[in-house]
């Protein structure tokens, strides 16, 4: 073809092979070859200082990025990264430990100390074991970890200390420890209650010193008031907000007025006066109710400066901060005195906890004691070889397979997947994958990836998620890299893409512009969401074969019966748009499938004949609504990659209007708008894409969470 | 609330109101059985179960507050976030019994089994956060703990209460004070147009509470009527502030009840004891409650009406059960679950 193009298009050959001979060709080229290498040489030993200047400095930044790429590589490489990728449950066995009852606390340390242990609290189905061995320890340990928790409000105590030696706690050593838990809160109660009095203190001077620059602008000797007359009676003091209102009236019985003269926060200040006699003795009582605190009216008002009054009051509150100040110190005095007894406490507590935990799952019946659990296969052998070198007296321990009915119960071992804990926690806030179900995570990573990357292609801006999110990875945890990835997966489409910051002139693309072609972007999204569609259909169908459920595999919701219509009514739909026609086969295929569902659905329902029919019917338009639809919905990944593409223009196009240093700024304020606004919009609709077409179609989530004992729990 | 959602919820009480007990139908639920009882209000398993009579008595008496409050939350689904508080005020009376069984509890220094045994299991809507009540170690710290979060205000102003008398019967009167008083507080941010029903309700229930602790706090406590004044709840019906005001000043139970506005006063006319106006004033809560759920137009008012029944309607069903359990003769039953209404002359028979 080559030369067959050559001999009838020589306007397509290079220049130089024109009119010359092969010999004359040669010389031709090695005479430029030479020519060109000499120029080499001359620009190279000109350059060479200056790139060697540069080669110094960018050198270590290069060895220090090789360096973490090949860890990063090593680490993907690594069967660590790859291990605990799965789509099934982790295998799990129902155990039954029978133990003597003295060994129940040794038990509890050692299958927390395993943490493969998941308590089952139902009750046992042996009517004989009824008692509950641990529940007196479970009260004891509940009131000591309280008083340790309030004592850890006054003074710092150690959240998690060195365990040390791992041992029984017994019953007798535990009660010892709240009792002296008993005594030490007695103690920080106190110095809680003096901080309290203190800050009460302070606040009641407050509204004195607010109470005097009132009776400051007053015209009248007030500190006549500081007696009670022969006729009169006063009261003058501050009373909760919300308790006036009614205080007002309950004086107004004992014929005194009320009289507010100044609201601050939750209080208020008020004057009550009456006449002295029988009734002002039932004010005591109603004043006390409503919470009345009395303000001394200082003595000689009429004859000292307010000012001097006031200094007064900021000396007490002075004094009440010195107080404050010296009561904190003997606080921090008395926890450095007592650290190491609250320490070893909270240590004695953490080893206490296992058998707390665990008690709600023990029965008993006289010395003997059962404790029942769920425990991964691979593990149950190694649980009872530790039990074996930890009891001392003799234990039975059964496992068996989960029965049919016992699937909802038992829980689901989550991924420990590095590369997919930050998609597992994604998937969790929709559900747990019951057990036996297909665990999404996996295929949830891989097409949030390829989701996201295709909707917002871009190697430059993929490279600024890709960037923060390691940036920020100390304040993200682990979710840091979701960040990464998403970022990478938008810089790979960012090179198929040809698009750098949207601009697309840079990078020639390697694989084509979704705006150059709407069309074939729109072709490949809808043939995208066929094949998501067929495969969360088809998981539907696994899960509930895997739960046994045969007749919902075939005929439920999103079942084999459903996915054959689906695929038959795509089959038709490419007819159409290939040969403008359905077609005979998918047509039957399309209504026998319609017929097979509206058949089921009417064996099922339970209604007048009318209803049914209307039922039937809706439920059969829904079925072909709703499949149409979904695939439908999937253009919107073709449509944000489009989308993409010309905000980068609209963002270009507004920089080209502008001078050079307008068109940095527009160039990086657009490309962050496009990073903030539609970043966050192509998360959602990602998101949305997962969760309703993916996940309503075969995740149930309605399953739970391995949680096994272990010793280092939180608060029970 | 929207045009939408009104409909809706009207619809939604007038379908459960079909759960409640007629009032004529009361007499003829006393000569039944405990298995026709069981069998007849779904409570087989739990009156089957091989308790004790304490025990089953407690059981019963549990699933019928689960079921009441279960109800409330279904209705309070389609309110907006004023009215659903509304209704959620009056429901919070199930864990202002628990907060008074932990005082209780604290204050005599009670067994926590013993506690514990009286304590309702209620919805995470309703519930309060026990077993941290459980671990404080007096009545302060208790209403401490509980001063942050939506009983803020009821435990501030016991523990303010406590703290300047250290009384337990100051201390309860002035939460169950503090109760009324916000579902009053709550009934004035609902919006003008949808409170006159409410506050007809509301009214009924107000006035009820604020006569009986009027006569209460007067005559079986003696207090002052200064004090006595302080502990009532201005009612938004006819018991407002000023009559209230008027009424703890008279000194007997005849010239309270002759000062009386209409139509309490025909209504409680003649009644010789405290006991009377209470079954008196108990129906007509309960006339009012039947009246606005047939005749009302708030959906709000209707669901509220509805939840008062109903709750009349599990007592009445928990007495014929404790009755039953307890071997209690007919009569003693049909006057505790008052069978034969009271001898309430007109208006309030009528209004019914």
């Amino acid at each position: 073809m080559a030369d067959h193009a050559e001999h009838t298009d020589p306007n397509r050959a290079p220049p130089i092979l024109m009119s010359r001979t092969r010999p004359q060709l040669t010389a031709a080229l090695k005479q430029q070859l030479l020519a060109a290498w000499a120029l080499a040489h001359v620009l190279w030993a000109k350059a060479q200082p200056q790139l060697k200047a540069v080669a110094a400095q960018i050198g270590p930044l290069l060895r220090r990025a090789s360096i973490a790429l090949g860890g990063a590589w090593q680490q993907l490489r690594s069967a660590e990264a790859w291990r605990e990728i799965r789509l099934r449950s982790l295998p799990m066995k129902h155990v039954r430990v029978l133990v003597i009852t003295d060994d129940l606390p040794q038990a509890s340390l050692t299958l927390a100390e395993t943490e493969s242990f998941h308590p089952d609290t139902r009750p046992p189905e042996e009517q004989l074991l009824s008692g509950l061995p641990g529940r007196d320890y479970r009260e004891i340990y509940q009131q000591a970890h309280a008083r340790l928790e309030k004592i850890a409000k006054v003074v710092p105590v150690d959240e998690e200390p060195d365990l040390g030696e791992v041992r029984v706690i017994e019953h007798d050593e535990l009660r010892r420890i709240n009792e002296e838990l008993t005594e030490r809160w007695a103690e920080a109660s106190r110095f809680e209650e003096g901080l309290r009095r203190i800050d009460e203190q302070d606040r009641f001077v407050r509204e004195q010193q607010a109470s005097l620059e009132n009776f400051s602008n007053l015209k009248i000797d007030l500190g006549a008031l500081r007696n009670k007359t022969r006729f009169l009676d006063f009261y003058v003091g501050v009373v909760p907000r919300e308790n006036v209102s009614r205080l007002q009236g309950a004086v107004t019985l004992a014929d005194h007025l009320l009289f507010t003269y100044l609201e601050r926060d939750q209080s208020t200040h008020v004057v009550i006066v009456g006449p002295r006699g029988e009734k002002e003795s039932q004010l005591a009582s109603v004043l006390s109710s409503a919470s009345f605190q009395p303000l001394p009216i200082p003595a000689g008002l009429a004859d000292t400066s307010p000012e001097h009054k006031y200094d007064e009051l900021t000396a007490e509150r002075n004094r009440l901060q010195a107080e404050r100040e010296a009561l904190n110190a003997e606080v921090e005095a008395w926890g450095q005195a007592h650290r190491d007894l609250l320490r070893s406490t909270r240590r004695s507590l953490m080893l206490a906890a296992p058998f707390v935990t665990l008690d709600p799952s023990i029965r008993s019946a006289g010395h003997l004691a059962v404790v029942c659990g769920w425990v991964p296969a691979r593990a149950v052998e190694d649980l009872e070889a530790r039990l074996g070198v930890s009891l001392a007296l003799p234990f039975e321990l059964e496992s068996r397979d989960p029965r049919p009915a016992e699937r909802p119960l038992v829980p689901t071992v989550p991924s420990a997947n590095r590369l997919l804990a930050p998609f597992a926690m994604l998937v969790k806030q929709y559900g747990i994958p019951q057990y036996g179900e297909v665990d999404p995570t996996p295929l949830f990573a891989v097409t949030f990836l390829l989701m996201f990357g295709s909707m917002f292609g871009d190697i430059g801006q993929g490279a600024v998620i890709a960037g923060v999110a390691w940036a920020l990875r100390a304040k993200l945890g682990r979710f840091y890299r979701f960040g990464v990835m998403a970022g990478l997966s938008s810089m790979v489409f960012g090179v198929l893409y040809g698009s750098i910051f949207g601009y697309e002139e840079i990078l020639p693309a390697l694989w084509m512009s979704p705006i150059h072609h709407p069309i074939l972007m729109l072709k490949i999204a809808l043939g995208y969401g066929v094949l998501f569609i067929a495969i969360a259909c088809g998981l539907a169908i696994y899960n509930r074969i895997a739960v046994k459920d045969l007749k919902a595999a075939v005929f439920g919701h999103h079942g084999l019966i459903n996915l054959v219509f689906y695929l038959a009514l795509i089959w038709g739909a490419v007819g159409i748009a290939t040969r403008s026609s359905f077609g005979t086969a998918p047509l039957l295929l399309v209504i026998g499938a319609l017929m097979a569902l509206a058949g089921y659905a009417w064996s099922h329902l339970q209604a007048p004949t009318g209803e049914k029919i209307l039922v039937v019917f809706i439920e059969t338009l829904e079925t072909v609504i709703g499949y149409i639809s979904n695939t439908l919905s999937f253009l919107r990944v073709a449509a944000f990659s489009l989308n993409h593409a010309a905000l980068s223009l609209a963002v270009l196009t507004l920089a080209a209007m502008m001078g050079p240093a307008g068109h940095v700024i527009t160039v990086i304020l657009g490309n962050v708008f496009v990073l903030v606004l539609e970043g966050g919009i192509v998360m959602i609709q990602v998101m949305r894409l997962q969760y309703y077409e993916g996940f309503s179609r075969y995740f149930s989530g309605d399953g739970h969470e391995f949680s096994p004992l272990k010793l280092r729990r939180g608060p029970v | 609330m929207s045009r939408l959602r009104e409909p809706y919820l009207n619809t939604r009480v007038s379908a459960m109101s079909e759960r409640l007990i007629a009032p004529d139908e009361v007499s003829a639920l006393c000569g039944l059985s405990l298995p026709e009882l069981a069998q007849r209000f779904g409570l087989e398993r739990l009156l089957e179960e091989p308790h004790d009579r304490r025990a089953k008595s407690r059981g019963v008496k549990q699933a019928l507050i689960n079921t009441l409050l279960d109800e409330l939350r279904v209705l309070i689904r389609p309110m907006n976030a004023v009215e659903a508080g509304l209704v959620l005020a009056w429901g919070r009376k199930y864990a202002l019994f628990n907060l008074k069984t932990l005082l209780r509890g604290k204050l005599y220094e009670l067994d926590q089994a013993e506690i514990r045994a009286n304590l309702y299991e209620l919805p995470e809507h309703v519930r309060l956060p026990q077993q941290d009540l459980f671990q404080a170690e007096g009545v302060l710290e208790l209403l401490r703990k509980l001063e942050q979060g939506p009983y803020s205000l009821i435990a501030k102003q016991g523990r303010e209460v406590f703290e300047q008398k250290r009384d337990p019967f100051a201390l309860e009167a002035a939460l169950d004070q503090r109760y009324y008083t916000e579902m009053a507080r709550r009934l004035q941010q609902v919006p003008e147009s949808g409170q006159a029903e409410l506050k007809q309700l509301l009214g009924a229930v107000l006035d009820r509470v604020g006569l009986l602790w009027l006569l209460r706090f007067r005559f079986s406590y003696g207090l002052s009527p200064s004090e006595t004044f302080y502990q009532l709840v201005p009612s938004v019906g006819l018991l407002h502030r000023e009559r209230l005001l008027s009424l703890v000043n008279l000194e007997s139970l005849e010239a309270i009840l002759a000062a009386l506005p209409e139509p309490l006063k025909t209504a409680l006319a003649g009644s010789q004891s405290l006991i009377e106006v209470q079954q008196r004033l108990g129906g007509q809560v309960t006339q009012e409650s039947r009246r606005l759920l047939t005749k009302g137009h708030s959906g709000v008012a209707r669901a509220l009406a509805y939840l008062i029944l109903r709750e009349h309607g599990v007592l009445i069903l928990f007495s014929l059960v404790q009755g039953q359990l307890l071997g209690l003769p007919r009569e003693l039953v049909e006057i505790a679950v008052e069978a034969h209404p009271p001898d309430c002359p007109l208006p309030f028979q009528s209004a019914a």
